[in-house]
């Protein structure tokens, strides 16, 4: 029979290392693909999930076994992914800039923007959706993730978002409402 | 409705991660367990270094002043010179001897020095690791 998490928490915690290598194979692809939709490339997705369940061993002891281990560790891994994107954003565009003020990356960027082939291409419901949901906002794009991909509870996504739980549910309605759309109009 | 949208998301591709994360994952924190080993090694490590090397040479000083003041040199001394006397009345000379015995003197030099050879021991086995850590701190 499958132990709950706090059964497991416990159990590592008596001495049972056996329960941890449980717990990190149940939460590594919910976890990576949390940060995966946060951050969007796969190797530094893979570096910020080892450091999540990291920092979630780190503070083990500390962890309240009342409260949800699922929400505990999607709020760590959601921290992380603020930290990361933080540190990123401290790095100016002007420094990829060589000396003559050619701007490498900008002249090595690729056009995102699909091209109408591709587009006439888009016919079965993954790319559709998949296009959708990236027109969306990270915010609604996370809630809605949560929820139907995650199944998590209004008042989980509120927990790990750190929101008060009434703005999570207005932001899951109008992101079904701005999804709805873009689905129709594609 | 919610059931809907959740068959409509198990359309989505999930992302997958590399086989060797878990590997790896197991690996970092095992690699952090010996890190917090070795931190505490080496605070044990220089708490007991400081402890034994302020106590060993103050409970030395004591041992000394106590042995000083205590008249067991004076009975030491009387048994060596006249060992004939000391053999007839070797139980009243052992007695005094063990009375005049600066106890505590020699109790609080004993822990101090057994903490200093605990201390010296410690560092000869876990050397390598004590010193590999502080080296890896400060580059």
């Amino acid at each position: 029979m499958d132990r709950s998490d706090q059964q497991l928490v416990a159990s590592y915690l008596k001495g049972d290392e056996n329960s941890l290598k449980v717990l990190i194979k149940r939460y590594l692809k919910p976890i990576y693909n949390f940060v995966f939709r946060y951050i969007g490339s796969s190797q530094e997705a893979e570096d910020i999930t080892q450091g999540v369940f990291v920092k979630a061993w780190r503070n083990l002891k500390k962890f309240d076994q009342n409260r949800s281990f699922k929400t505990w560790i999607f709020s760590i891994a959601k921290n992380s992914c603020i930290d990361f994107l933080k540190k990123k954003k401290t790095i100016p565009f002007s420094e990829f800039e060589n000396k003559t003020g050619r701007n490498v990356l900008l002249e090595t960027l690729v056009d995102n923007a699909p091209l109408p082939n591709q587009l006439f291409e888009q016919v079965n419901i993954t790319k559709i959706l998949t296009s959708a949901i990236e027109k969306l906002s990270p915010q609604y794009r996370m809630v809605l993730f949560l929820r139907y991909n995650d199944h998590f509870t209004f008042r989980e996504i509120a927990e790990v978002l750190n929101e008060p739980l009434h703005t999570v549910k207005s932001r899951h309605r109008r992101a079904l409402i701005q999804l709805k759309k873009l689905l129709i109009k594609l | 409705m919610r059931k809907d949208y959740e068959k409509l998301f198990t359309h989505l591709k999930p992302a997958e991660p590399s086989v060797g994360l878990f590997d790896r994952i197991v690996l970092a924190i095992q690699r952090e367990k010996e890190l917090r080993k070795t931190k505490r090694l080496l605070f044990g490590f220089l708490f007991l270094l400081v402890v034994s090397s302020i106590a060993t040479p103050l409970s030395w000083t004591m041992l000394i002043n106590q042995i000083e003041s205590s008249g067991i040199s004076y009975f030491v001394s009387t048994a060596l010179s006249d060992f004939g006397t000391f053999l007839l009345l070797w139980k009243d000379f052992t007695l005094a001897i063990l009375e005049s015995l600066p106890l505590t003197g020699m109790m609080v030099f004993g822990i101090s020095l057994g903490m200093a050879v605990f201390t010296l021991r410690l560092f000869l086995y876990r050397k390598r690791l004590l010193l590999g850590y502080l080296m890896q701190s400060f580059a």
